[in-house]
């Protein structure tokens, strides 16, 4: 893979988030307070609807309440279609890092149609933060699951993934390989003797695991502790259940190669698996240039 | 069924398998696929060979009529179906996804031109490749279109694999392609079947057109949603690998029944089911390759050794066809998929080994021959010129590709592996 990628997407030093008048407005804010704190970040709080001096009020309220005052902090009142907007000022902007809450799991005909948070996901060309519990007493970091597949996009994921656990203090991140058994199935086929086959195999995954390490080697990882895991399965899929079964805090992923629709929900692979059952919060790392 | 028939029938078997496996891993050992072996031992139990000297064998053990016959058509026929069970397990829907429209204009590449070139042989030279048949001329040239296009997984993975592009992204489109080309090709085969059942101008024609698509869409989507909830049941309430085995196979053949009923052949209804279960995230790689080896070593070699029962190769070889078919067939693929890939970013050297790698049609072209020659599709001797063409193409995908890469030809390479202690006697031709 030729693929060439420049600019780290971290250090998330402008974080956007899409404010809505929710039950969960506070827990949302709460958590902009911890983000802006781990990463000295100034935080742009976009609404979409119209502006109201009661709601505007409130806001203010909440923001001095949660200490999102300081300068250089925005409020952002739009008015139109909510994922266009808040995709336009994070464009506008140059927002490093737009955060918003989800649920974890939307009914079927929602998860069809696409809720804003996940229309966010799928389109978006910064990274992406969704917060799956936001709490007013919000969490620390402790477990981080990123994904190690052999793709150009992944060393910024793990570089990004690296940095936040260490600026979160996170006690461990776990580098997740997926080998794509589709693929494998391909190398087992009765064109290769036995022995030929696991030969293949093994060669695959030494190349992969020697990238990954290569990675490691080159992300600042200071302390940190760094685990690898090499599972089988359909990707997106596997990683997404591990970040579940492992009670990880934070699954960082790949941004998709290609804004995703309705078809890739019907058929569903890659990021589509954790955007279906968000197994915790997520964080999709979009490289900002890259060019196939 | 009587006592003696009972004997006969299982001999058959015994045969059948025990030489299928023994040529199959000879020509395995010098790298010509699989499939060629089985293929051989068929000929030589038939009526090309044996048949020659005892044709009591070929009457009673090694046939096709009477009750022997009987049940061995009905083995080659489910071995079949599982076959294409097991080809739609390897197609995958996220692949092909993942490429979107890259993979969309390598597969209209690799599999638009030949079918334009099949069609356009088949259409208007139908005269020459199937003389005196009552075939309309447009269902015989889709055949011919479709027997041009189809392609052969496992060796263009190979293929790749010896290319170091497996992994790459090109390597991805190239896959993903093929797999389109399967889903189109098999698609087109049967409703071709359909028009010549039905004829294609007739509403009930319509009718069987638009119950294919349904039903693909139903079970690609529902039926596929369906199959990945119930799965984890099937493991966890079902003795393992058994009950996964027998709860997969049972919805390929209940597919192959419903599209069979519907009046499109029961293959397709296998194929799509396959692909919707071999897309489960919950079929894990162990019971996919249970799935696999069952398939490719129990079933498989009974019909492709069936085959050699159903015709005399000797007789039925026309050297006219089989080498205007060779040629058409690797023109096409050649032209088509070096296309696609010379597109997709490949060099010229590259292009033309992807060619050669995509040409080798392997065991589905046989299988889709066969059926078109019990539907009355096409006479013995294209089918002998189809069977001659994906051994012929399978065989030189992989020196073409060494020649390609290496500017090598090594042409004793493969009988110095059969014989570890032999001096290098290989002769090398610089390319």
């Amino acid at each position: 893979m030729s693929e060439e990628i420049n600019h780290s997407p971290y250090p998330f030093k402008k974080i956007a988030a899409a404010v809505a008048f929710s039950p969960r407005v506070e827990a949302i804010l709460s958590e902009l307070r911890r983000l802006q704190d781990i990463f000295d970040a100034n935080i742009l709080l976009i609404h979409v609807g119209e502006k109201d001096l009661k709601q505007e009020q409130y806001l203010k309220h909440l923001v001095h309440r949660f200490g999102l005052d300081k300068k250089g902090n925005e409020i952002i009142w739009e008015t139109g279609d909510p994922v266009e907007k808040i995709l336009k000022v994070c464009d506008e902007k140059q927002v490093d890092l737009l955060v918003a809450g989800a649920l974890e799991k939307e009914s079927l005909l929602k998860y069809f149609m696409g809720s804003v948070a996940r229309k966010l996901c799928r389109k978006t060309e910064c990274s992406i933060l969704m917060l799956k519990e936001p709490d007013i007493r919000s969490q620390p970091v402790k477990r981080i699951v990123v994904e190690g597949s052999d793709h150009p996009k992944t060393v910024q994921t793990i570089e990004s993934a690296v940095y936040v656990a260490r600026r979160s203090g996170a006690d461990e991140v776990f580098v997740v390989q997926e080998a794509a058994i589709e693929k494998m199935a391909l190398i087992r086929s009765d064109e290769f003797s036995n022995g030929e086959a696991e030969v293949h195999k093994e060669k695959i995954e030494k190349e992969e695991v020697d990238k990954i390490e290569e990675i490691l080697r080159c992300a600042d990882c200071g302390n940190l502790k760094i685990s690898t895991i090499r599972l089988e399965g359909k990707p997106g899929f596997v990683i997404s259940n591990f970040a579940r079964e492992y009670n990880a805090d934070l699954l960082v992923l790949n941004s998709p190669d290609a804004k995703l629709n309705f078809i890739d929900r019907v058929f569903t692979h890659d990021i589509e698996y954790a955007l279906a059952d968000l197994p915790c919060d997520l964080l999709i790392i979009h490289s900002k240039h890259h060019s196939n | 069924m009587n006592h003696s028939d009972l004997i006969n029938l299982l001999i058959a078997i015994s045969i059948m398998m025990l030489l299928g496996r023994l040529f199959g891993e000879f020509f395995r050992k010098i790298r010509v696929p699989l499939v060629v072996g089985e293929l051989v031992a068929g000929i030589l139990l038939g009526p090309t060979v044996l048949g020659q000297f005892y044709p009591h064998y070929t009457d009673t053990i090694f046939t096709t009529s009477g009750n022997v016959g009987l049940v061995l058509n009905g083995l080659a026929t489910i071995s079949v179906i599982m076959l294409l069970f097991s080809a739609g397990m390897e197609v995958e829907i996220s692949i092909i996804r993942q490429q979107r429209n890259t993979a969309l204009i390598a597969s209209l590449f690799g599999l638009i031109i030949p079918l334009i070139f099949g069609f356009i042989a088949g259409f208007y030279f139908y005269d020459f490749f199937v003389k005196e048949m009552p075939v309309d001329h447009l269902v015989f040239g889709l055949f011919m279109a479709t027997a041009m296009g189809i392609s052969a997984l496992p060796i263009i993975a190979r293929t790749l694999i010896d290319l170091n592009l497996f992994k790459t992204k090109v390597g991805m489109i190239i896959i993903a392609a093929a797999m389109l080309d399967d889903v189109i090709g098999w698609l087109l085969f049967s409703v071709v079947l359909g028009m010549m059942q039905k004829g294609y101008e007739s509403n009930q024609f319509l009718m069987t057109l638009g119950s294919t698509v349904l039903f693909a869409l139903f079970t690609l989507t529902i039926g596929r949603f369906l199959f990945n909830k119930s799965l984890p049941w099937a493991q966890r309430n079902l003795s393992w690998p058994g009950g996964v085995l027998a709860f997969s196979l049972g919805f390929a053949f209940l597919g192959a029944a419903f599209t069979e009923k519907i009046g499109i052949h029961a293959i397709f209804g296998a194929f799509i089911v396959g692909i919707a279960i071999g897309d489960s995230v919950h079929l894990n790689e162990k019971t996919r390759d249970i799935i696999q080896q069952f398939i490719t070593n129990i079933f498989a070699p009974l019909f492709f050794v069936s085959i050699g029962f159903k015709i005399n190769f000797f007789q039925n070889f026309n050297i006219e066809i089989v080498s205007v078919v060779f040629v058409l067939a690797v023109a096409a693929k050649l032209f088509g998929a070096g296309l696609g890939a010379f597109v997709g970013g490949l060099n010229m050297k590259e292009s033309l080994a992807v060619g050669f790698g995509m040409n080798a049609r392997g065991a589905m072209e046989i299988v889709l021959g066969l059926l078109a020659l019990q539907a009355g599709l096409i006479n013995e001797q294209l089918f002998v010129a189809l069977v001659v063409m994906a051994v012929l193409t399978s065989i030189i995908a992989g020196p073409m590709l060494k020649y390609l890469l290496t500017g090598e030809m090594k042409v004793g390479a493969a009988i110095k592996e059969i014989i570890p202690g032999m001096k290098d006697q290989t002769e090398s031709t610089n390319g």
